[in-house]
């Protein structure tokens, strides 16, 4: 599959989740609903790849994506904000968000994923719970919520259509994004809750830098090699890559033959 | 004391509530033990409950099993708690039945994932249910309470609304879960379709006058009775049925206008509250309830008679009456 059918179809996707969530009032006050372009590409990675997928693969697709929205509207509120509107219909558009996931997978009549996704959104919730319990854990149960954040909706999307075979790379490329903003954050101290758990399990930010940094070139090897493992084509792993590290060119690290 | 009241009218249904507290407890167990005291603590705090009551008295048109109703009863008190959790987020309430609200308690951020687990919980336990009509009630019933509150919000310091904007706020925000509670049981429990839109109707008729009674309270209750200040809705510029009555005189439409979307101080909030409170707005507001209650009641008529109806029109009765 070419690059531009590629972007085609990401961009066809988004549209069609924004339309599904779309409400007047949340448009005008808030900052709307967040479909990230990298998440979108790796719930449509099976299909580009050419893996069999039919209407109802794709519904549930974009339901993954109307979840990935609903949590993300409750990750920006704010302890600090007043009473204002945004926050308040913020709130609120997460809430409609999940009563549409719901919604649009009952249409489907794909009552099936409603558990599933409900299960993962359960994870989910405990692991970004768990940066607010007090004590201090080993950095493998930070990783792991970490990872559980930021990959468990769309395993579980694996998971039900048996695209296991994914879940590698996907893993390993939503985690290199993740660590890309982190390590962009630690860098102008803007710092997040994880970070401020691996400042204090590592004693100094110089050695959250580097764990980070670590991770980063340890996990780019990992995904060139699970690049070859899937056999994806050229274009696409480029497309790939692209989403990983956007601003930057790696071609000369992957050749035609992978 | 009034809640004690309200659950002596439906004391046969004891052991099976006792059942779905038990239910409610397991449901929000989480490897989390955050989310674990979060969820406990919302739980504990207490409620009415009076969605699962509706579930279960629904249930009684048909063929009646505990372990089918209490698959839809567990997920309906659980889909109202995790609105409640967030509620406290958007209104920064503090309070909540006389206890710290999780927000408080915690913070808002464990406030929203307490929420959203809970949904979660609920969507988890209502598809064991495998009617597709049940889902898509239920999945439509959702969206549109949060329609409802977006429009509450949207609707914020509008002294100039109509009462149809009022009404239909609170059909949304409150009368429809109730209806779907209603409606739901009569559906898991195989009753034919005139009395499960029978059963439909009487929810959404009762939940519009708790709902009147509920704004009402706001301004006729005590702070201590209400757990909250006394004219909590208009201080965060929510307009409530009796605001829209009492505005007609001009002098009250001109203080209501002048304090709106203001700081008021204790005096100031308490004079507003009184001045409603001693106009005829009470009374009115009042009368609209009772219409929907009749037309509740009208409802049952249509049912089967027994044991059920009785404790409905019961139950209708104090909600038509209640005083906290």
């Amino acid at each position: 599959m070419k690059g531009h059918q590629i972007q085609s179809k990401i961009i066809s996707m988004e549209i069609e989740v924004l339309n599904a969530v779309r409400q007047r009032t949340l448009d005008q006050f808030t900052d709307g609903p967040s479909v990230r372009e990298s998440r979108l590409f790796f719930l449509l990675l099976p299909f580009f790849d050419g893996k069999t997928w039919s209407a109802d693969v794709e519904s549930s697709a974009k339901t993954v994506s109307i979840v990935y929205a609903a949590l993300h509207a409750h990750d920006q509120i704010r302890e600090d904000s007043p009473i204002i509107k945004e926050q308040q219909l913020t709130v609120l558009a997460g809430d409609l968000y999940s009563g549409i996931y719901y919604q649009v997978l009952v249409n489907a009549k794909n009552i099936a994923m409603v558990q599933h996704l409900a299960s993962a959104i359960i994870q989910v919730s405990e692991k970004k719970t768990s940066f607010f319990e007090d004590e201090i854990r080993p950095i493998e149960e930070i990783e792991e919520a970490i990872t559980i954040i930021e990959t468990e909706l769309l395993m579980s999307f694996y998971t039900f259509y048996g695209y296991t075979e994914y879940a590698p790379i996907a893993e390993q490329a939503l985690l290199y994004i993740r660590y890309t903003d982190e390590l962009k954050r630690l860098q102008s101290k803007n710092y997040t809750l994880f970070l401020r758990e691996l400042n204090a399990n590592l004693v100094h930010e110089i050695y959250t830098e580097h764990w980070l940094l670590e991770k980063l070139d340890s996990l780019h090897g990992q995904i060139l090699a699970s690049i070859a493992d899937c056999s994806l084509d050229y274009e696409l792993a480029q497309f790939l890559l692209h989403q990983i590290t956007p601003h930057q060119h790696r071609a000369e690290q992957l050749t035609r033959e992978g | 004391m009034e809640k004690m009241k309200l659950k002596l009218l439906y004391s046969d249904l004891r052991p099976e509530l006792e059942m779905i507290e038990k239910e409610l407890e397991q449901a929000v167990d989480s490897k989390s033990l955050l989310l674990n005291d979060a969820s406990l603590h919302l739980l504990q705090a207490g409620g009415k409950r009076i969605r699962p009551v509706f579930v279960l008295l629904a249930g009684k048109f048909g063929d009646y099993d505990i372990d089918v109703m209490k698959r839809v009863a567990v997920p309906l008190e659980l889909i109202h708690m995790a609105s409640l959790v967030h509620d406290d987020v958007i209104d920064d309430s503090e309070i909540r039945r006389g206890q710290p609200t999780v927000k408080a308690q915690w913070n808002n951020s464990v406030a929203m994932y307490t929420g959203d687990f809970i949904l979660a919980r609920a969507l988890e336990r209502i598809t064991e249910i495998e009617s597709p009509r049940v889902h898509e009630i239920l999945s439509k019933t959702l969206i549109e309470v949060c329609r409802g509150e977006i429009i509450q919000i949207k609707d914020k310091y509008k002294l100039d609304q109509n009462l149809r904007d009022y009404f239909r706020r609170i059909k949304r925000k409150t009368a429809l879960l109730i209806s779907s509670s209603c409606e739901l049981g009569a559906l898991v429990s195989g009753t034919d379709e005139k009395t499960a839109a029978h059963l439909r109707r009487f929810g959404y008729f009762i939940g519009m006058s708790f709902q009147i009674i509920d704004d009402i309270l706001d301004f006729t209750s005590t702070d201590e009775e209400l757990g909250k200040p006394a004219g909590s809705d208009f201080i965060q510029g929510n307009i409530t049925l009796p605001i829209l009555c009492a505005r007609k005189d001009p002098e009250i439409y001109a203080m209501l206008k002048e304090n709106l979307n203001k700081e008021l101080s204790t005096e100031e909030r308490l004079r507003i509250v009184e001045t409603i409170r001693k106009s005829s707005a009470i009374e009115e507001a009042k009368a609209m309830s009772e219409r929907y209650l009749e037309k509740a009641l009208r409802e049952l008529t249509f049912l089967p008679k027994g044991r059920a109806v009785k404790t409905m029109r019961k139950i209708a009765f104090f909600i038509g009456k209640r005083n906290f």
